[in-house]
């Protein structure tokens, strides 16, 4: 095949002829199809460029800088060295691995919980199925706000029945100590992340046969024998699929904890994504926030990775191609 | 030794009744096959058999035991689907093991009952693959084989053939067949077609609209159907149906056909009177090339090689067909006089009951 350029246009004259067909009879297009190819995600690209590649780049750059509001000045791998030895980043990150274990756990058992009773036969599911969509289609920082009364000590409904019970003595300010403020936290962005799991999977249980449960109950086989056997297995996908997501989602989660708690009480829920905020934005080290953000994006990177493996196993196992 | 007797059973789904008064006996070792056209509650009635459905009044008895209250697994009976409902993510052996799985058998004993199903349906080599890497036909037969590993007193079968192309139908028509022989046990199967019925049924079951029009042998109901909707549902290509009206009673009946040929059939005529208006049924193989006889107009021809099928009308239109041989001297276009043996007529009355037929072929066994 030759290319050449005649007249503005690019003509490639193909000269491999398929057999019956005389040799001097060539084939001329205007444009190769790699070009053409190349035009068609031209836009895309440029537009990924624009909105991820550039930034990340830049986060990069910067993440080699002692950069700040009055200037940046190159200093190497200083920025990682520092966050290398610091035992107060070592705990972020053990804690953000411990919130987005323990979120992404509950919310795909919830998710499972929910998704089975909103696909069991019962009167008034479509309506239970709108119900459990506003923690999903509030704005998160509504949705926060109520969270807020809802912890308060002194207004709020939770302390008010812990004291009625005789739980507390007093009021009890769930946001205030490190314990509760952890797993208060955990619970707003449970609260907030279910709905969306559970409409996967819903979504997922209602496109496996239902062949499959009669013969299974012809057979024999129980209602948590057909969950275990039949639904798991047949919505594996989903919910390896699901988890990476709800991982992600997780690990990044910014807005439920800067309203709760702004990442306090002394760091308590400071998660990784928290802590980039706090010294980039918080502090204007934009260097040292930038190098965060690089660790985050390479911790994500690898995790996400190592899903892909495990949906491509997954889905070969579950006999999906 | 499995008897199944179905008694008085009705079934409604909501205000709509889809199953009327149903009533059978069906005999240890039989192959029955409900068919009938979609909707008619044949599919249904097997799942209420199966115990997928309750029917709203009438019992079950399997074995002389009344099962209608029981659980699927408790009537002894195994279902094969049409769309085989074969665990994907499960390999060809769990599949086949799985109700024995449910059941909790021993390891050994689960291993020797699934090599041995594996075995009658030639898939001893495939156990270790997943459905997706079979062919249809190979799936249906794991299918199968799920169900024979249950020693079930009764096989269920809905459509199971369905989803195959036609040349693999007409192979896996032959094994199922060969399979209730070896296996020797009752077997109940659901089809829409008539083909499958005849070829595999000991009796075939005709139901039309909830209700059985006939349960009969397969040659019963071709020489002896018990209605209109029974002579034209077996058979193919169907039935001629041609009005007539009638213009003598008495050993045989007179008919005047639309078209003007007359003919003396000889079937029981009682309750009929002349002037009343019946329906002649000619089978289109049951016409010969003649001189005289009913006049067609030829308009589709179509050469089988061995058979030509005719399709052309009589009288004011009626439609007709006919099956001649090979090399019949018939051309699209053009007019045709058939011969129709008086012997070889059924007759239906104003309600589609047939009359009686007083000659008629004798019955092979």
């Amino acid at each position: 095949m030759t290319e050449r350029i005649a007249g503005g246009h690019i003509i490639v004259t193909d000269t491999a002829q398929p057999t019956g067909r005389s040799r001097d009879v060539s084939r001329r297009k205007v444009l190769p199809e790699s070009l053409f190819a190349w035009l068609l995600v031209g836009p895309a690209m440029l537009f990924i460029a624009i909105i991820v590649a550039w930034p990340l780049a830049e986060t990069i750059r910067l993440s080699f800088m002692e950069a700040g509001l009055g200037g940046e000045e190159y200093i190497g791998l200083a920025n990682y060295e520092e966050l290398f030895v610091s035992r107060k980043f070592h705990q972020t990150i053990a804690r953000t691995f411990y919130w987005m274990f323990l979120s992404v756990s509950l919310k795909l058992i919830l998710g499972l919980i929910g998704a089975t009773l909103l696909n069991a036969a019962v009167p008034g599911r479509g309506l239970f199925r709108v119900l459990i969509m506003p923690p999903w289609v509030v704005p998160i920082a509504i949705g926060c706000i109520g969270w807020l009364w809802l912890y308060n000590g002194y207004f709020g409904i939770l302390s008010g029945t812990a004291q009625a019970v005789g739980l507390t003595d007093g009021p009890f300010e769930f946001l205030a100590y490190k314990q509760s403020a952890f797993y208060s936290a955990i619970v707003t962005d449970v609260w907030v992340g279910v709905p969306m799991v559970t409409l996967f999977f819903l979504a997922a249980m209602q496109g496996v046969s239902r062949d499959l449960y009669e013969a299974a109950w012809v057979d024999g086989a129980g209602r948590w024998y057909r969950f275990r056997r039949i639904t798991i297995p047949q919505i594996m996908p989903v919910i390896v699929s699901m988890s990476l997501l709800s991982a992600i989602f997780t690990f990044n989660s910014f807005e439920i904890i800067w309203i709760l708690t702004e990442g306090g009480p002394r760091s308590a829920t400071t998660t990784l994504i928290v802590d980039t905020y706090k010294t980039a934005i918080g502090n204007y080290k934009f260097g040292e926030g930038s190098a965060r953000a690089v660790i985050i994006v390479l911790l994500l990177g690898a995790f996400s990775l190592a899903y892909l493996f495990l949906l491509n196993k997954v889905n070969k196992k579950y006999g999906v191609k | 030794m499995a008897t199944l007797d179905l008694n008085a059973i009705n079934k409604s789904f909501g205000s709509a009744k889809v199953l009327h008064d149903i009533s059978l006996a069906i005999e240890d070792k039989e192959f029955v096959v409900f068919v009938g056209p979609s909707g008619c509650g044949k599919s249904t009635l097997l799942r209420i058999i199966a115990g997928l459905e309750a029917a709203t009044t009438g019992s079950i008895i399997i074995d002389g035991e009344d099962v209608s209250k029981s659980h699927p697994v408790d009537r002894g009976i195994s279902m094969v689907f049409q769309s085989y409902a074969l665990y994907p993510h499960l390999s060809v052996y769990e599949n086949i093991a799985f109700p024995l799985r449910v059941q909790k058998l021993a390891k050994g004993d689960m291993d020797q009952r699934v090599h041995k199903a594996a075995e009658i349906l030639q898939l001893t080599d495939k156990l270790h693959l997943k459905p997706g890497q079979l062919s249809g036909g190979q799936r249906q037969r794991v299918a199968i084989g799920r169900s024979i590993v249950r020693n079930p007193k009764v096989f269920l079968f809905d459509e199971p053939l369905s989803n195959l192309d036609a040349a693999l139908r007409g192979d896996m028509r032959v094994e199922l067949s060969q399979l209730h022989r070896e296996l020797a046990a009752t077997m109940v199967y659901v089809t829409h077609d008539q083909v499958e019925a005849m070829t595999m049924a000991d009796r075939i079951v005709v139901l039309n609209a909830g209700r059985v029009e006939q349960f009969g042998t397969p040659m019963q109901l071709y020489h002896h159907p018990a209605t209109k909707f029974v002579a034209s549902f077996i058979g193919q290509p169907n039935m001629n149906l041609i009005p007539a009206k009638v213009i003598g009673t008495g050993e045989n009946l007179s008919v005047e056909l639309d078209g003007g040929h007359k003919m003396a059939l000889p079937v029981d005529a009682a309750g009929i009177s002349k002037g009343d208006m019946v329906e002649v049924g000619i089978r289109p193989e049951h016409v010969t090339l003649g001189d005289s006889g009913l006049d067609i107009s030829v308009h589709v021809l179509e050469r089988l090689g061995g058979v030509s099928i005719t399709y052309g009308t009589v009288g004011n239109g009626h439609r007709f067909c006919a099956s001649l041989p090979g090399d019949a001297p018939v051309h699209e276009g053009r007019n045709l006089t058939l011969g129709v043996a008086p012997n070889d007529c059924h007759v239906f009355d104003a309600n589609g009951d047939v009359l009686r037929r007083k000659s008629a072929p004798a019955l092979v066994a």
